[in-house]
């Protein structure tokens, strides 16, 4: 099993630490805290020997099209593992391109079962990063029955939702206040706070509590996952725990002592044992 | 010239019933599984067969959303769903999963599937991708500009549909789990509980909000034709059928005028008003014409009007009288409005008004009574008409 990361400063992308990294394209990722350009992700290739991925996982627009098609012809000339993609246009600029890069599905909320995983597999897709709304059972069965090879997001602060509008700055001027980029709010009913954070594609919302998965890495192994992710926002000591989750997987995840030394990142699983319900109507 | 059609939602029988008889040409059902409203009143399939005969009797279509996220679990029958709703009769299937899209087309090839506006499509390459696919028509997001929806519809070859009036998404469809994390419904199953709609505490005077005003794209009707979009759909199948027959009928009135070339600015300033009396929201074009902003949102302090301006539902006219179920208090003296499904209105004070046993009254004032109204009129009213208040007698005018 494979460890990725996701940094949040270019000067600290942990690349002699983990398995592989995940750089998010400057205007075309979403939900992430920093971006790099093309030529930022060349130089990093080209310095480094671990797998690099590359997120694009914004709702494109006519407009990016064009553009994108040329750096998605750049992008294979590199040694890229993969890229993380959202929209289906990527998917089709690979079958017309004839790019060799391997594709990620990325559809943040709707990579939940192992018939759609086996579809885009079929249809030339490589990796899922599975949905963070499912339980660790329906990880592992998808695991289990799907061809494709799964990714689990286990340590994070997740992201919920993606809007297209400035929501933040919208806030801010129905206030005629100064336009800060960033808010926190706090949902009273569950007391929990929620991050909004804005940049020129729209507005990102994070749940500011930490999923701490890493009481699940043991079954995601015994289960075969090639990849875990843990995105390092909002997440402090990330070196530390990036060398010790990779000792504890080399260990096959037998010291339980990892396990207890992690509990200080907080008690949320969010839906690992969780099940979510749609039917309130009796 | 094909025309466009008018798709209206309907959460049962009765809605759908009306709204193709105000002037939908299609509606769009939920059945009981595997739509995104798993808490409204959804069709059984015995419901569905008798939608899809009242539906085609009238030279009209059904649609039946399957627009669920699946969980592994989702999938277990979903093969025999789909025969069995081929079977009642459906037109289209309204779909955001790909692995779901490409089992009907395969298995059901004469059966239209429409991409979901739950995969937010938002550009010209995604529809290429599900063409290839054999999608017959994509439901575009909400978030694009009449420039990209006409840039779109030039480059590609299936049908566009386009939301044109209703309720809103904060975020892009398909991509707001906010429900599950705040109350563990599942947003993209059918449980949204709309938390994009609550207010949040930030330390500022007034708390954090982020909802939407609604759709009303009546003023652009004309440049969807001109553009080419194919379908124009209404939201809410949850919504009264008061609210159904009103929108669609005015919907109904602005497309068919604009194609006979007699909508006039002072006709579209009266059934504009007639949309927005109905809506219990501000309204907004949001993206088409601009990049939305302030404007197209709520913040604290706003208040959901409640409308009372429905009066009844006429169950027959005979003799000058019409006899109805009353739904709002109305009185001797008020200005009323009669409209019907043919798209008549006939404004009138009330004078004669009686209750079901033919008691002169001065009063209708109990929800769900019968009562009857006297009206001496040669248009015909036929079943679904509706009553409205139009000014009560103690209003100033």
């Amino acid at each position: 099993m494979k460890l990725l990361i996701e940094p949040i400063n270019k000067n600290n992308l942990y690349e002699e630490t983990v398995d592989g990294i995940i750089l998010p394209l400057k205007d075309y990722a979403v939900e992430s805290i920093i971006s790099f350009s093309l030529a930022e992700i060349k130089d990093i290739v080209k310095n480094s020997e671990c797998e690099i991925f590359i997120k694009i996982n914004k709702n494109l627009l006519n407009e990016d099209i064009e553009d994108l098609t040329n750096i998605l012809k750049e992008i294979d000339k590199l040694n890229i593992k993969g890229i993380f993609f959202y929209d289906l246009a990527v998917l089709e600029l690979k079958k017309e391109l004839d790019l060799k890069v391997d594709l990620v599905w990325n559809q943040t909320h709707m990579v939940n079962n192992y018939r759609t995983c086996d579809y885009y597999y079929n249809h030339g897709v490589k990796y899922a990063l599975l949905g963070k709304e499912i339980t660790l059972d329906e990880i592992i069965e998808i695991i289990n029955k799907s061809k494709i090879t799964s990714m689990v997001e286990v340590v994070s602060k997740p992201s919920v939702a993606f809007s297209k509008r400035k929501l933040v700055t919208n806030y801010y001027k129905d206030l005629g206040k100064e336009v800060n980029n960033d808010i926190v709010v706090k949902e009273k009913v569950t007391d929990t706070n929620y991050e909004f954070i804005e940049d020129s594609n729209g507005t990102s919302i994070f749940l500011d509590k930490i999923t701490n998965g890493t009481s699940v890495i043991k079954d995601l192994y015994e289960a075969k996952c090639e990849y875990i992710i843990f995105r390092e926002y909002g997440i402090d000591n990330f070196r530390e725990l990036v060398i010790d989750t990779k000792k504890y997987i080399e260990d096959k995840c037998r010291d339980d002592k990892y396990i207890s030394k992690y509990k200080k990142l907080g008690d949320s699983t969010n839906f690992f044992f969780k099940k979510t319900i749609y039917r309130v109507k009796k | 010239m094909k025309k466009i059609e008018l798709l209206s939602p309907a959460g049962d029988l009765e809605r759908l019933k009306v709204t193709l008889l105000y002037g939908a040409d299609a509606v769009y059902i939920g059945g009981e599984k595997y739509n995104l409203r798993a808490n409204a009143n959804n069709f059984s399939l015995e419901e569905i067969k008798e939608a899809c005969s009242f539906a085609h009797k009238l030279g009209k279509k059904v649609h039946l959303t399957l627009n669920i996220v699946f969980h592994n679990e989702d999938m277990d029958g979903v093969e025999d769903y789909i025969k069995d709703v081929v079977d009642a009769g459906i037109d289209a299937f309204i779909v955001s999963d790909p692995f779901i899209i490409n089992y009907i087309k395969t298995n059901f090839p004469t059966v239209e599937v429409h991409l979901s506006t739950q995969n937010s499509t938002s550009n010209y390459k995604a529809i290429e991708y599900f063409e290839h696919e054999g999608i017959d028509r994509v439901v575009l997001a909400r978030e694009l500009s009449k420039k990209q929806i006409k840039e779109i519809i030039e480059k590609v070859h299936c049908d566009i549909e386009v939301f044109i009036h209703g309720a809103m998404c904060t975020c892009f469809s398909g991509r707001c789990a906010l429900s599950n994390y705040v109350t563990n419904r599942d947003a993209n199953r059918g449980g949204c509980a709309q938390v994009c709609r609550f207010s949040f505490e930030n330390g500022n005077e007034k708390e954090f909000t982020m909802a939407l005003k609604d759709m009303n794209m009546a003023e652009y009707i004309g440049d969807l034709i001109d553009i080419g979009v194919r379908s124009l759909k209404v939201e809410g199948r949850m919504r009264s059928l008061y609210y159904l027959a009103t929108v669609i009928g005015t919907y109904r009135e602005i497309i068919d005028r604009y194609y006979d070339k007699t909508l006039t600015p002072e006709i579209m300033e009266v059934l504009q008003e007639r949309l927005d009396r109905v809506a219990n929201r501000e309204t907004s074009t949001h993206y088409f014409m601009k990049e939305a902003d302030h404007t197209d949102q709520y913040y604290s302090g706003r208040s959901e009007v409640s409308n009372q301006d429905y009066l009844g539902q006429v169950i027959s006219y005979k003799n000058n009288l019409i006899k109805f179920y009353e739904r709002n208090y109305f009185e001797e003296g008020d200005l009323v409005e009669l409209f019907t499904p043919l798209g008549e209105h006939i404004s009138f004070i009330v004078e004669d008004l009686y209750d079901e046993d033919m008691n002169k009254i001065d009063v209708a004032r109990h929800p769900d009574n019968i009562y009857y109204l006297k009206l001496d009129t040669d248009i015909e009213i036929p079943d679904y008409s509706m009553l409205k208040i139009v000014r009560r007698k103690n209003e100033n005018i």
